[in-house]
């Protein structure tokens, strides 16, 4: 069908109690049950069983991202998850997917700023073949400087695609501009061009030696498979894998903690002003992560939410406004985002989403919206494990974001034991003035009334 | 924590995703896999830059496993006392239940002049209903942490919920007010219809939304489904309290409904409740839609110009058959060969050749009574000329030339052996069930797709390809800044084109300029 959509930006509804829901009976999820194998040259396996579809789904984490990147070479990790697929030993260069999909399977990858990501979905009898294909690329990648330097052109395609060409498509890198000063999450994951264009042959040699070695991979094996015949498949094309000559390096510059207020102004040919409010928070798994997620729920999720009601449904102010965290291995920022309505002012709009942030400092939430967000919370965590993909993808974050397996479960009694206290805490301690980024970005030409 | 967030769940998104059906892989693709594995390996130079990082071994890939069998899950179809056909699938690995229900009425059905009526209508359908405020509404849904989301396709309009599975009642509670006794309150018509004119504001300047406005427009005319389903300003401004009221009133009624529940919850538990909730529920008389034929196809190229974009936005495409039609297999595959997963043609030369973009497809987009092939891509605007020169070929290519055996059987068997991983979820399955009725095809087929696939013929795809590609009347939009490539289209023979500044775009206008 074709798709119609009203808004923008997703925003969902507003606040009389009808039912009567039992507060503590929240339905729980069935717990993931893993094995966790390490091999002797450090790689990490995380085996789950789910036999409901004869299909498996293979996903290989390398713990590298855009925050692992040298200065002057913003979105080498990206492109270098490109040329992941350019061949190796044994497998021919753009075949990895053919292969796949010849067997009716899918196979993709992302990179995000503390990973990178290959994946691959595919008939259950086909997971020798997978195995097989990945230990390849991890030991015996081509590096090829013609395909290097025609995959740059298809990289620079994606850019221009995904964020200069879309109206906002430069927002989150506008913010993250301006939000951080040292932290390499300043930078986007994509990179950009003049970066792009200078990274060379080298810099994928080296790489490639220091991030893509076992010692620096998880690989998640979810769905219809026998354990032993994983194990054996496992260190039969991964045991052989040698260790790299060198430790991982791990040391990433750190943000100190903003002592003044930061307030920046722009114009972009953009169609409607758009206001930012953003503050730095702690990393994901942090104690005080779990609090600022409950609130974030109050802000955000839902037409009852916060700000969509204070800002799109009750006054217009907006066409749209939303929060989001970035909730990441390392301390990130929480911002609130709102797209001005014709005739709307942009000052009002600023004030009334910092506004959001104060109450919090000050009144905190109520019982019910504490209640409501973590239901909400209860909901997100249920669908986020529907398919072994998701799955896959819950085991990938305990172990390598997380550094703890018993995150994977143990996170839901985590949510449900935070406390209005909790949440008001936080809000106090990370909300504040001189920790705060505040962009107006104005349309280029002015105002359209 | 990782969580993704639940998004309105648009039902007419995944409606079209994939169809498929089979029961195991053969040994016929087991063996391709090692052939086609073995046929590069020998193909091979040495020195071929492999970075090993240790004496790696050349290496013949690993057999298969033995396959287990794959069958269609099961689910059930039933009917309400009241006549509403009834979709259930019940599996319970998760304990929530998604609710969803199509109304058979969508932006097609929008009156003369009265463009964005479905879409707002919908919108409008839990902002009141009942006993409810909009405010009521969103405090249920969310306290449960529920999601409820309303909205229009081109031929369906539909409410979709999903809740955790001690909360169905309430559920039924507020889709049965939703769907059978909206308010259509003025304060909220007023609200949402300033919230769609911003839209639209936002929506006219995006290239890919505007691309895709126009390419419809042009395949289909002044068809319905050429029609523009968000609305326009002055649309949007003239709907009217009453319009909202006529619209449900004349489309929502159970007759014109499916429903489908799917998740932790029997068959019987789930029945009773929607007995209760919908069985009182009048069935209406359904006007029938009177639609004429959509045009022929016709070459007309329009230059969308944006100043300072970076890329263009390319479609090309032209009429072609609605779901239901006796072709659409051998169509659908020539197709996916064209452009479509397992194979795609425009992606090998555009991206993997010759750079030009990020990806490239085309697409069959089949409805109730009409359907169109649109090939899609995006390209650096220096390059626009030579990429709209590559689709054409290929187009081309696929009308004059025989579809090699070994090309048809990858995207046979990418399709076939696909077919396990759309019926993962119970969300996927109930997808394929409501999609066989909704398009009044049997449902019979879906555990036999694998026979229907594979009677497709390389002489199928020809004959078909024959008459159903049209190279020389293919509609094509281009939406960039015009002025740094214009020039250059006459080289690659479509020197004839309309331009049209972005600003004085108007999809109503015959000739798509605004007045």
């Amino acid at each position: 069908m074709k798709k119609l959509s009203i808004l923008l930006l997703v925003v969902l509804a507003a606040a009389v109690a009808i039912f009567y829901v039992p507060l503590q009976a929240a339905v729980r999820p069935p717990k993931l049950d893993y094995q966790r194998l390490v091999l002797p040259n450090g790689m990490v396996v995380i085996l789950h069983q789910d036999k409901s579809t004869p299909i498996v789904h293979v996903e290989l984490w390398y713990h590298v991202g855009a925050k692992n990147e040298k200065p002057g070479r913003t979105g080498f990790a990206h492109f270098f998850e490109h040329l992941m697929f350019k061949g190796s030993r044994n497998v021919e260069p753009e075949q990895h997917t053919s292969i796949i999909a010849s067997v009716g399977g899918q196979a993709n990858a992302y990179t995000n700023e503390d990973t990178t990501v290959f994946w691959q979905t595919i008939p259950a009898q086909y997971l020798p073949l997978v195995m097989w294909m990945e230990a390849d690329r991890m030991a015996s990648l081509r590096i090829d400087e013609k395909a290097f330097i025609a995959e740059r052109e298809v990289v620079k395609e994606e850019r221009r695609m995904r964020i200069e060409n879309p109206p906002f498509g430069l927002l989150n890198e506008l913010i993250t501009f301006h939000a951080f000063d040292v932290h390499p999450y300043k930078h986007p994951v994509i990179g950009s061009m003049t970066d792009l264009n200078a990274a060379t042959i080298d810099d994928v040699r080296d790489f490639y030696k220091t991030y893509y070695v076992p010692e620096n991979a998880t690989m998640m094996v979810v769905g219809d498979f026998d354990v032993d015949t994983v194990t054996n498949l496992v260190n039969q094309y991964f045991g052989r894998v040698p260790k790299a000559a060198k430790p991982v390096p791990r040391d990433i510059p750190q943000e100190p903690v903003h002592t003044k207020e930061r307030r920046v102004n722009l114009e972009q040919p953009w169609p409607l002003p758009a206001i930012v409010v953003a503050y730095q928070v702690p990393y994901n798994g942090h104690p005080d992560s779990y609090p600022m997620f409950v609130m974030s729920k109050t802000l955000s999720d839902g037409q009852t939410s916060r700000i969509y009601r204070k800002l799109v449904y009750e006054t217009g102010l907006a066409l749209s406004a939303f929060g989001s965290s970035s909730f990441l291995e390392q301390p990130g920022i929480f911002s609130a985002v709102a797209l001005v309505n014709p005739g709307k002012s942009p000052d009002d709009v600023e004030k009334a989403l910092i506004a959001e942030f104060d109450k919090l400092k000050t009144q905190g939430i109520t019982e019910r919206e504490l209640q409501r967000a973590k239901n909400q919370f209860s909901r997100d965590y249920i669908v986020s494990r529907l398919s072994i993909k998701d799955k896959a993808s819950q085991l990938g974050h305990g172990e390598v974001i997380q550094k703890d397996m018993a995150s994977v479960d143990g996170e839901f009694d985590t949510f449900l034991k935070v406390s209005q206290d909790d949440v008001k805490r936080a809000a106090q301690k990370y909300f504040v003035p001189e920790g705060r980024l505040v962009m107006r970005i104005m349309p280029r030409g002015g105002v359209e009334q | 924590m990782k969580i993704k967030a639940v998004v309105t769940l648009g039902l007419f998104g995944v409606l079209t995703a994939i169809v498929a059906a089979k029961p195991a892989l053969t040994e016929r693709v087991k063996h391709e896999v090692q052939d086609r594995l073995r046929a590069a390996r020998t193909e091979r130079t040495p020195g071929d830059g492999a970075q090993a990082r240790v004496d790696w071994p050349r290496d013949s890939p690993p057999r298969p496993l033995p396959a287990r069998p794959v069958t269609f899950p099961p689910y059930e179809i039933r009917k309400l006392s009241n006549g509403m056909q009834v979709v259930l699938v019940s599996q319970n690995e998760q304990p929530a239940i998604s609710v969803r229900m199509i109304i058979r009425a969508g932006a097609a059905h929008d009156p003369k002049g009265k463009h964005g009526l479905a879409l707002l209508t919908a919108t409008l359908l839990d902002q009141g209903a009942g006993k409810r405020s909009a405010e009521d509404i969103a405090e249920t849904i969310d306290f449960i942490g529920g999601v409820l989301g309303t909205g229009a396709g081109t031929d369906m309009s539909y409410i979709n919920a999903v809740v955790m599975k001690d909360s169905y009642e309430i559920a039924l509670d507020l889709i049965s007010d939703v769907a059978q006794r909206p308010t259509f309150a003025p304060e909220e018509i007023e609200r949402q219809r300033a919230q769609a004119l911003s839209a639209l504001k936002v929506a006219a300047g995006d290239p890919e939304s505007v691309a895709g406005r126009v390419i419809d427009r042009l395949i289909y005319g002044f068809h319905p489904y050429g029609m523009p389903g968000a609305g326009t300003a002055e649309s949007l401004t003239a709907l009217t309290r009453a319009d909202f009221v006529d619209f449900h009133k004349q489309h929502f009624v159970p007759n014109n409904a499916l429903l489908a529940v799917v998740g932790d919850i029997s068959a019987a538990e789930a029945m009773a409740g929607l007995e209760k909730h919908f069985g009182a529920w009048q069935p209406g008389a359904v006007p029938s839609l009177a639609i004429t034929e959509a045009p022929e196809a016709t070459r007309r190229v329009i230059v969308i110009d944006k100043k300072d974009s970076v890329q263009t936005e390319i479609r090309v495409g032209h009429i072609a058959i609605p779901r239901k039609h006796p072709d659409y297999e051998a169509i659908d595959q020539a197709v996916k060969i064209l452009g479509g997963e397992g194979a795609n043609r425009l992606q090998q030369v555009l991206r993997s050749q010759k750079q030009l973009t990020y990806g490239a497809s085309a697409d069959l987009n089949t409805y109730k009574r009409a359907g169109a092939v649109i090939a899609e891509t995006d390209t650096q605007t220096p390059n626009t000329a030579e990429a709209l020169r590559v689709v054409v070929d290929e187009f081309t290519r696929l009308q004059r030339e025989r579809v090699h055996d070994g090309e048809l059987e990858g995207a046979q068997d990418y399709m076939v052996g696909h077919f396990p991983l759309t019926i993962e979820v119970p969300d996927a399955i109930a997808t394929q069930v409501l999609n066989q009725l909704f398009y009044e095809l049997p449902v019979e087929d879906l555990p036999r797709y694998r026979e229907r696939l594979l009677k497709v013929t390389p002489d199928e795809i020809q004959r078909v390809a024959r008459w159903f590609i049209r190279p020389a009347q293919l509609s094509v939009v281009l939406v960039g800044d015009a002025d740094k490539f214009v020039n250059s289209l006459k080289g690659v023979g479509f020197g004839n084109y309309e331009r049209i500044p972005i600003e004085r775009l108007d999809l109503m206008s015959a000739d798509f300029l605004k007045r």
